[in-house]
């Protein structure tokens, strides 16, 4: 053929430019055949990014300055060595958060984005393929860590008055770095994926990632910031400048801006030079290695091999067990979906970190709760009958909304994503023999039946900590479990109003307008259930009747609300359940 | 044919948007019969039969499975169907054993039956061995097996297959005939829509054909034979019926 006599291969840097044009194009398509509403979020969202950037740089730079004045230098001394090592720790502390981050879109890139094959078989040069790859890995990364750590950067530089090369040699330190990380992020995520398969690591890392997130988000409420003396948070600062060690290599590249920036060229350069080269080490290296593993087929190989019999042994025993329970008290077709989803729910990883968040909420306040470091308040004798009633009864309460609460988190995830999760395996059910009832039900109870377990349990355990709290488990189990289940009918019906079965990831399950309607609803609910649960005791004992009765009356008062919205909600979008999964007609 | 058909679609139609899918298509198909659904890409095949298996509601026009209108007795409808699309996505974190159970326990088929006829299938398709690892560590061929193991848990009256040979090695393609043939002399009525004429014309009993949503032939081999004037094989017939004879003259420029 005379086509292949002429043929040139194209040059690496055209190719990585062809790949990421590709890309953008595919990026800019999606935004273009968005929906009105979805672009107009996204204009708003870029404002506010761009005000944010804003904001950030003023308030690094009047934040630097204040710390910077005599007055405050005269009460803490000078905070200088605490300011320069202000960089360090943004520059390193952005290597590892692009390294992090980029190790699970490296994954999702080089292993389970399928298109790798179709890729390496082009004419173009397969370092290419890898360079675009990593670039599109972190670009992502990249930008949203920039957005944090530049306007920072950039206060800083203006507050320490560092010369011009510092504000220039921002970007290329943290674009050297990016490339270092994603170099560093590829050779791991190869590393691993050599061992373990890969989606199983995508599982464990979103397992991991999502409940160490929610573990620090809630960290504070452990600590007592309240209580650090002066001295030891001035002690704090001054540690900081620790991290600017000339040993370590995490603080090279920051070391480079601040000494560029003073004017102390020699040292300026000379970390500038060592970050540059190992960021370029890192990078050529991951290049290389993946070129090799990929080509020779040794990319997928894992060296494990899993033990599948003892696996398979130890599954029926349990398996059988939870059957026997299920089989005496629901029909077949019932049980067979609340195995399958309790069995789905227990072994993708990701689904786990969901599930397991509640129970880190419930630890961190019941933790709160038993520190006591408000001692609840105690009426006093000329208070009036009811008001101390209530009072009194104020640990209760706190009880009651704590485990209501606690299962609202397991409840909104299990019945709002409950049909959403069956994915693009939904055709099974719909295949089959089942009325919308029994579906309908059969999700009710999944979604119920755990969460009613959790919020129990949860009060049990806390009411056992207290003096009062058994004697009352009488009204408050019942009052648990019914708004347990106006919980579950509500957000059941936002899931199949707006069900996603085309999900890859389940935390994409819980995307969607009809997520946050259903979580702000719910919220609403709780507060409107405990006031009809508790709102007849505390009336009828401003009548001096007993507050039993009161608390029967709560009961059924807030039974029959509760009964209505875990009713009504499902039974108006019954007729959605069968066109599911159907493209628009 | 005497006897009751077991599928019967009258004047079936679907519509998605401004597109029609599936336009007025009606015919039946009997106890014991294969039939085979032939047409070019996007003729509406997979329309026709998700509708048939209670997956999609038609525009309008109705579908009768075993003698029950899919939309107005649709658990009747349902019990009597085994349904296989043409991608077999299961339950990834379940295993095949897990899931035949599963299938079974939906169609209400008494345990004992479930675990009795689940070792056969797994057996049968050579899944024994694999039958208790997670399916997203199942080949395609291994899915679509399990995927045809699952729909006959139950053993069905009707069973709907949309290209059930896609993926297979021939000896999986080769049991899946056999099986078909096997269902369909115990007076089961199977429907699969194929690409692979060789199967169509080996296998099926009948074949309709469906082009830009209209079924524009149906009958036996010889009654295809005899109404297409001069063609002999099922290809000749299907390419002058949907136009695909151009395709020859593309073939000739670039060689």
């Amino acid at each position: 053929m005379s086509t292949a006599q002429v043929w040139v291969a194209p040059a690496l840097w055209a190719s990585v430019g062809k790949l990421l044009r590709l890309r953008l194009r595919i990026w800019w398509s999606g935004i273009k055949r968005a929906s009105k509403r979805r672009k107009v979020g996204l204009a708003i969202f870029a404002l506010l990014i761009l005000a944010g950037l804003g904001l950030l740089i003023f308030l690094s730079w009047s934040l630097l300055r204040f710390i910077q004045s005599p007055q405050l230098a005269e009460m803490v001394g000078d905070q200088g060595a605490f300011i320069d090592s202000l960089p360090v720790l943004l520059v390193g502390g952005a290597f590892l958060g692009i390294l992090l981050t980029s190790f699970g879109v490296l994954l999702q890139a080089l292993y389970l984005a399928n298109d790798m094959d179709f890729l390496l078989a082009a004419p173009i040069p397969i370092r290419a393929v890898f360079i675009a790859k990593l670039l599109q890995a972190i670009l992502p990364n990249l930008a949203l860590i920039s957005l944090f750590s530049i306007p920072i950067l950039v206060g800083l530089g203006l507050a320490r008055g560092y010369n011009l090369l510092y504000y220039v040699l921002i970007g290329v330190v943290i674009l050297a770095l990016a490339l270092a990380a994603a170099g560093l992020g590829g050779l791991l995520v190869m590393g691993v994926v050599r061992i373990f398969p890969a989606r199983r690591v995508a599982e464990v890392l979103g397992f991991v990632g999502a409940i160490s997130s929610f573990i620090c988000s809630q960290s504070g409420q452990f600590a007592r910031f309240e209580d650090v003396p002066p001295d030891q948070a001035v002690q704090v600062m001054n540690n900081f400048s620790r991290f600017t060690s000339p040993w370590s290599p995490l603080s090279w590249p920051g070391q480079a801006l601040v000494s560029l920036g003073n004017n102390q060229w020699l040292a300026g350069f000379g970390y500038l030079v060592l970050t540059l080269g190992i960021c370029a080490a890192f990078f050529y290296s991951s290049l290389v290695v993946a070129e090799k593993l990929y080509y020779s087929g040794w990319a997928n190989m894992q060296n494990n091999r899993r033990k599948k019999k003892a696996a398979a042994s130890a599954r029926p025993v349990q398996a059988n067990s939870v059957r026997a329970i299920l089989t005496r008290l629901l029909p077949q077709p019932v049980r067979a979906i609340m195995l399958k989803d309790f069995y789905m729910l227990r072994r993708d990883l990701r689904n786990m970190s969901q599930l397991i968040t509640p129970l880190i909420f419930g630890i961190v306040y019941a933790f709160m709760i038993l520190r006591g470091d408000d001692p609840m308040p105690s009426p006093d004798v000329d208070t009036p009958v009811w008001i101390a009633e209530a009072m009194r009864n104020l640990p209760l309460y706190i009880n009651v909304a704590l485990a209501m609460f606690v299962s609202w988190m397991l409840v909104s995830r299990l019945a709002g994503m409950g049909f959403s999760q069956e994915g693009k395996s939904y055709w099974m059910l719909k295949a089959a023999p089942l009325s919308t009832a029994q579906l309908l039900g059969t999700k009710f109870l999944v979604a119920f039946l755990p969460s009613l377990a959790l919020g129990w349990i949860y009060l049990l355990i806390i009411s056992m900590l207290q003096p009062a709290g058994l004697s009352q488990l009488w009204f408050t189990l019942p009052v648990v479990a019914l708004t347990t289940a106006a919980n579950t009918g509500v957000n059941l019906a936002f899931g199949v109003a707006g069900a996603n079965m085309t999900w890859e990831d389940p935390r994409r399950m819980t995307t969607g307008l009809n997520g946050c309607l259903a979580a702000l609803l719910t919220m609403l609910l709780l507060p409107f259930c405990m006031l009809l649960f508790f709102g007849p005791a505390i009336l009828i004992a401003m009548l001096g009747v007993s507050p039993i009765l009161g608390q029967l009356v709560g009961l059924l008062v807030g039974g029959l609300a509760c009964a209505a919205a875990a009713i009504l909600p499902p039974w108006l979008v019954r007729k959605r359940v069968p066109s599911l999964d159907e493209p628009a007609a | 044919m005497a006897n009751a058909p077991l599928i019967e679609t009258e004047q079936l139609t679907k519509r998605f948007g401004d597109k029609l899918a599936v336009d007025q298509v009606s015919f039946s198909v009997y106890a014991g019969e294969i039939f085979g659904f032939l047409g070019p890409n996007g003729a509406g095949k997979t329309t026709t039969i998700k509708m048939i298996a209670g997956l999609l509601k038609p525009t309008s026009g109705t579908v009768k499975v075993a003698g029950f209108d899919v939309q107005a007795e649709p658990l009747k409808a349902k019990a009597a169907n085994g349904f296989v699309p043409d991608n077999p996505n299961l339950y990834p974190k379940l295993s095949g054993r897990e899931l035949l159970r599963f299938v079974g326990d939906l169609y209400s088929v008494p345990s004992a039956q479930i675990e009795r006829r689940s070792e056969e299938l797994l057996r049968l398709f050579d899944l024994a061995g694999a039958a208790d690892d997670p399916i997203d560590s199942y080949s395609h061929g291994m899915q679509q097996k399990t995927a045809l193991a699952a729909a006959l848990v139950h053993d069905p009256r009707v069973l709907v297959l949309d290209e059930p040979t896609v993926g297979l090695d021939p000896k999986s393609a080769r049991l899946i005939k056999d099986i078909l043939r096997q269902l369909a002399e115990r007076g089961a009525t199977v429907f699969l829509s194929t690409h692979i004429l060789e199967i169509a014309e080996r296998m099926c009993d009948r074949i309709g054909i469906i082009s830009q949503g209209r079924l524009i032939a149906i009958g036996t081999m010889g009654e295809l034979r005899s109404a297409s004037t001069g063609q002999d094989s099922l290809e000749d017939i299907f390419l002058s019926l949907t136009g695909g004879t151009e395709y020859a003259e593309i073939a000739e420029v670039l060689k």
